[in-house]
């Protein structure tokens, strides 16, 4: 089981060139990776790092259907990780079984490991409320709460019992800088959220989930219902803050996972399909099902 | 590995647990259980008072039934309770409950039903948002004021234009009951009706019907649970109405004969609980026999509610299947 | 069929349809209409002169020195009507005249004895003067013209006589006098006949004009003002001038109902002057004025049968038992509407809970009315030790129970209608599920919660059957204590005033106006929910 996966350096895009110690933990997920990539493949994806997160034969049922099936891989912190595949393919049941934001969605089930920094966030004795402060979410459309701008982004620390006026300022100047909207919002904070265009309100959800200091960022189509002008500065965001946060994004714009993205992972039916760096995944992909959906001819 | 931030292995150290103590754990536990239990006995509210209603309706009904049993009071027609000896038929009262619930059917069920075809097939949508507030204000009107209109303005236009000896009596009560229950079966069908769904209107329409051909043919079928459902929820409110049919129905305790004569009086079920109340002692037969008009009545509205919610059910259900 | 005949069936089918649609709004006009048109002549009227001494001397309203100053003028234009009715009176009311010369009679063996007259010349002169009285009284009681006469003429020969000199007797002579010109104008043959007519009239100036300045005996509350409203007066003064008739016209058929004047009846006689100047000058006898009585909706009935003063103490009772019932049901409801979305699946117990409510739902409200009376209303009096009896507490948790459901519902559906986002959104900031409720659910399903919690009230403002047992009364007012004696409330007075014909006939005004007070009330708070929704519904869209 001693395998030591030696990587060469220069065939990643990681701007980290250490090569990492493996994670006890992690070791059997990547004998199952091991099994499923080619060798060559599997050593471009490892990162510097330890994973951050990794499911290993992670199934959700919905009633008796299975919503994902038996996914296995490693999500590296302080990078961009893409999910892509067609509709209904898993890939934002997935996401949301990373935060455990299925809950809501009665009569789920989960089988198999879906680790966050070596906890498997579907054991019993979560702190769900610390596991989604740290591993914040950004939907589809932009869900701003029916408050000012100032109370939706001070929303989250005031749930950690931030209560003084001068460090709620400071977060939320911090946070909206952080989202790139400083600039355009902060001389009307009271103003209601509602009144913000499209692009602005997601940035706005942004900021409000960097405002409880996350550690991941799971982002769920979060260009879906924007314009592209609107898009490109939430993709430039997005290349922002990978140096500080471990994001995780499922788009079905796969353009948009070519350009923020340093690995992705290809989802059909429920399964993962394939998962290397994106620079594979686009242009030279070892699943001929992957290549079909790259290039157009499926899905 | 020198070179290695502390940083950087810090990124995938979480500062704040995952894990709950197993404190924590129990706590937070203890404090889901009671609170979903303090919640759920506070929602089971609604059951105690269906159950203590039920319950105490039913105790003062009980001797009164045991004392002069149950055929003499669902078949006799003699009403009266203070007579000696005390009479207690109720068939009177039932008759007469059925005479105005029927007559305002008569009135309400086809005005209901295509008041609701127009609103959620003819009308366009801008007008809908005009004329739902009139069907609102007219189901808000309160009873008193109903049967205050009845027996101040109707009753004496009955009498003198139709040259009757009382302007209170069935027409009356049952005209009046009509508008009330009007909205009730509009609010009900139109949702049946717009559930239905807007594919098996154009199915219809596509294939060349026209639009009352559409609707008397496609959406009325398609719709008819619901529309039962509103018949039957507008049946309930006719049925327990009491200050319309107290004001204005003529509380005279007989069967109209000849049976077709809608201009005689009556005297409901509802009506006479309201009225003999006063005079009855409490303790007294004519009190539990009062009572026992209640349980039958609410033996009535409590089968009929059961099967509009039959209805109803099956209307949603309808509706879900469709859009499979 | 052709393609023509059916668009026709279309075209009447969706005439018909929208006939009843224009039905509805019909019946809606024609109902709220006369309710409100005529509830509002309660508040907006002619007021005359009565109306102003009412409110002065029952409320305190108004400038004491105007109103004496207008009490005056109306009295001398008044004063011409009574002099002739006191003259007519005096002709045909035999008892009044006897009852007169009789107290005569007295004074003058009273004035006799102050004199110290000796008893010998006393009895002699009380004889003579005896004999005086009897002679009219004689004339008072018969009605033989002649021998009245001979009675009249026999008591003014005896003026020069000195036993009368400066006595109480002396007035026998006017009377006489006054007497005897009646006899020779109208006669005695109709005498009795116009006692009958006369004392009508009489009655009915008085339901007009009130108690005459002076009169000390008042037997009923209501009788203590004269007609405080002008179109009450007109009302009055039509019954003053015509007298409803039912004749045969052809034998065998129905009688028919005619008007007659009156005045026919005292043709002849100084009486028809009576009848001209009401109907001339009653104007200045009674002094009508528009008034704008805003006071309507806070003042209380002093009389308690409604002729004078508002319905200030039933808007008060309502309102009480509203909010009352409000807030019983309004936090059971959003909770109960809470747990059945957020915590509640979908099992057998949720199924039975929620048959249950819709149960509740359905229970008529004259159920409920029994229901309270045999659980509530002993309750009631056991917690407070009070005998058992109406109060405003049983009456407000009967009506808690019956809008239960409403705000249950209502609460569910804006809990529902709330977007599903918001809720994701605060839970993947990791609030709890409570904290999101409390924080972003509730807040951003109030309005819509609002609208159902208003709708609900105006539904218990305007429920008669449960409270008529357990917290209504007809007459009184609003008790001190939640936990005992029953108050007015609009929808039971306004039923009251319905159905008591005698009482309620004499006051329209106020049988619309009390209707008119609870239809605008319930109508209020329906406009203001339908307010809210159409803003949030607008928001909505607009989000």
């Amino acid at each position: 089981m001693n395998i030591d996966p030696e990587i060469n350096p220069e065939e990643t895009d990681m701007t980290q060139t250490q090569i990492p110690q493996l994670a006890k933990n992690n070791s059997s997920v990547r004998l199952a990776q091991m099994q499923m990539f080619s060798a060559d493949s599997y050593a471009t994806l490892v990162a510097a790092e330890p994973a951050i997160i990794t499911s290993h034969n992670f199934s959700l049922f919905y009633g008796d259907k299975a919503g994902v099936k038996d996914v296995t891989m490693d999500i590296y912190p302080r990078s961009v990780t893409a999910i892509i595949g067609p509709s209904g393919c898993g890939k934002s049941t997935f996401l949301r079984s990373i935060n455990r934001m299925n809950d809501l969605i009665p009569h789920t089930r989960a089988e198999g490991g879906l680790m966050v920094n070596g906890i498997n966030v579907y054991d019993k004795q979560i702190n769900l409320v610390n596991l989604r402060q740290q591993v914040g979410m950004v939907f589809q459309k932009p869900n701003p709460f029916p408050k000012s701008i100032y109370d939706n982004i001070a929303y989250g620390p005031r749930l950690q019992s931030v209560k003084r006026r001068s460090d709620l300022d400071n977060m939320v100047e911090q946070c909206l800088r952080s989202a790139a909207l400083w600039d355009e919002v902060k001389d009307d904070l009271k103003k209601s959220a509602l009144a913000l265009s499209g692009g602005q309100q997601q940035r706005l959800c942004i900021a409000r989930a960097l405002a409880t200091k996350p550690k991941v960022l799971l982002m769920d189509e979060p260009c879906s219902a924007l314009d592209p002008v609107a898009t490109g500065r939430i993709e430039e965001l997005m290349t922002q803050l990978k140096d500080t946060y471990t994001i995780v994004i499922v788009t079905h714009n796969m353009q948009q996972a070519a350009r923020v993205s340093e690995r992705t992972a290809f989802f059909c039916l429920g399964e993962l399909i394939e998962y290397d760096l994106t620079r594979t995944i686009f242009t030279n992909p070892s699943i001929k099902q992957t290549e079909d959906y790259v290039t157009g001819r499926f899905g | 590995m020198a070179n290695q931030t502390p940083q950087s292995t810090k990124v995938a150290d979480f500062d704040r647990p995952l894990l709950l103590t197993p404190g924590q754990d129990w706590g937070n536990y203890l404090i889901n259980i009671l609170g979903q239990a303090l919640l759920f006995l506070i929602t089971s509210l609604s059951v105690v008072a269906v159950l203590l209603i039920f319950f105490f309706i039913i105790r003062k009904a009980l001797p009164f039934f045991l004392k002069h049993g149950v055929m003499e009071f669902f078949t006799s027609t003699a009403w009266y309770p203070e007579g000696s000896p005390a009479e207690f038929g109720a068939g009177t009262l039932m008759a007469g409950s059925l005479y105005v619930t029927v007559g305002a059917l008569l009135f309400a069920v086809p005005g209901g039903i295509l008041a609701a075809v127009f609103l959620s097939d003819i009308l366009p949508f801008k007008a809908r948002q005009i004329v739902k507030p009139i069907i609102e204000i007219l189901a808000a009107i309160p009873s008193v004021a109903y049967g205050f209109f009845a027996i101040i303005v109707v009753a004496p236009w009955l009498q003198k234009h139709l040259g009757l000896v009382t302007g209170t009596n069935i027409f009356n009560a049952s005209l009046i009951l009509a508008v009330m229950a009007v909205p009730t079966i509009i609010s009900v069908a139109e949702d049946a009706l717009t559930a239905a769904g807007r594919e098996l209107r154009e199915a219809s329409l596509a294939l060349g019907a026209t639009r009352a051909e559409t609707i008397i043919k496609v959406m009325l079928p398609a719709a008819h649970s619901g529309i039962i459902a509103a018949i039957i929820l507008g049946m309930m409110r006719a049925i327990g109405e009491t200050m319309v049919v107290w004001m204005a129905a003529g509380n005279a305790s007989q069967i109209p004969t000849p049976w077709w004569n809608i201009f005689a009086s009556v005297r409901t079920m509802t009506a006479t609980i309201a009225g003999d109340m006063a005079e009855s002692p409490e303790g007294s037969d004519h009190r539990l026999a009062l009572f026992a008009v209640g349980l039958t009545l609410l033996a009535f509205t409590f089968l009929l509610n059961l099967a509009s919610e039959h209805f109803l059910g099956r209307s949603r259900g309808g509706g879900k299947g469709r859009k499979k | 069929m052709t393609i023509g005949f059916r668009q026709k069936l279309d075209a009447l089918f969706t005439s018909i349809s929208g006939l009843s649609v224009i039905l509805m709004t019909a019946a809606l006009v024609l109902v709220l209409g006369p309710i409100l048109l005529k509830g509002a002549s309660a508040v907006v009227f002619r007021g005359t002169v009565e109306f102003r001494q009412m409110q002065l001397e029952l409320f305190g309203r108004g400038n004491v020195l105007d109103i004496q100053a207008e009490t005056t003028e109306v009295e001398a234009a008044r004063n011409e009507v009574y002099s002739i009715i006191d003259h007519f009176k005096k002709g045909i009311d035999a008892d009044v005249q006897i009852k007169q010369a009789r107290d005569i009679y007295r004074e003058y063996g009273r004035q006799l004895r102050l004199r110290q007259i000796p008893s010998d010349k006393f009895t002699a002169w009380r004889q003579k003067v005896r004999k005086l009285r009897d002679a009219l009284e004689t004339a008072y009681t018969t009605s033989d013209e002649k021998e009245a006469l001979e009675q009249l003429d026999f008591v003014l020969s005896q003026q020069n006589i000195p036993e009368v000199d400066d006595t109480a007797a002396g007035q026998y002579f006017q009377m006489a006098r006054d007497y005897r010109k009646i006899v020779t104008e109208v006669g005695l043959d109709h005498k009795e006949e116009y006692a009958d007519k006369f004392k009508q009239v009489e009655e009915i100036i008085k339901d007009i004009f009130g108690p005459r300045p002076g009169e000390s005996t008042i037997l009923m509350a209501s009788e203590q003002f004269g007609m405080t409203r002008w179109d009450r007066t007109l009302f009055h003064l039509n019954r003053l001038l015509w007298v409803e008739e039912w004749v045969e016209k052809k034998p065998g058929e129905p009688l028919v109902k005619v008007q007659r004047p009156r005045v026919e009846q005292f043709a002849g006689t100084e009486m028809v002057k009576v009848f001209d100047l009401m109907e001339d000058n009653l104007q200045a006898m009674q002094h009508p004025k528009l008034t704008i009585y805003w006071q309507y909706f806070f003042d209380g009935d002093k009389t308690t049968g409604h002729f004078f003063g508002g319905v200030g103490p039933e808007i008060l009772g309502t309102l009480l038992l509203t909010i009352l019932s409000m807030l019983f049901a309004f936090p059971l409801g959003v909770i109960s509407a809470a747990y059945l979305i957020e915590c509640a699946g979908d099992n057998l117990v949720i199924r039975i809970i929620r048959t249950c409510i819709n149960t509740l739902a359905g229970v008529p409200s004259i159920v409920f009315g029994l229901f309270g009376l045999a659980f509530w209303v002993p309750m009631i009096s056991t917690i407070s030790g009070n005998p058992a009896g109406s109060s405003i507490m049983a009456g407000s948790l009967t009506l808690a129970m019956l809008i239960l459901p409403i705000i249950i519902r209502a609460s569910e559906e804006a809990i529902r209608s709330v977007p599903h986002t918001y809720k994701e959104a605060s839970l993947s900031l990791g609030a709890s599920k409570l904290r999101t409720f409390v924080t972003v659910q509730f807040p951003a399903a109030l309005p819509g919660i609002l609208t159902g919690v208003i709708l609900s009230m105006s539904r218990a403002a305007g429920e008669t059957a449960p409270i008529l047992f357990t917290a209504a009364v007809a007459v009184g007012g609003v008790p001190d204590s939640l936990f005992h004696g029953g108050t007015l409330a609009l929808p039971y007075s306004a039923y009251n005033l319905a159905v008591g014909d005698v009482t309620g006939a004499r006051v329209p005004h106020n049988q619309f106006g009390m209707v008119m007070t609870l239809v605008l009330l319930v109508l209020l708070l329906n406009i203001v929910a339908i307010v809210i929704r159409s803003r949030v519904s607008k928001k909505l869209l607009g989000h």
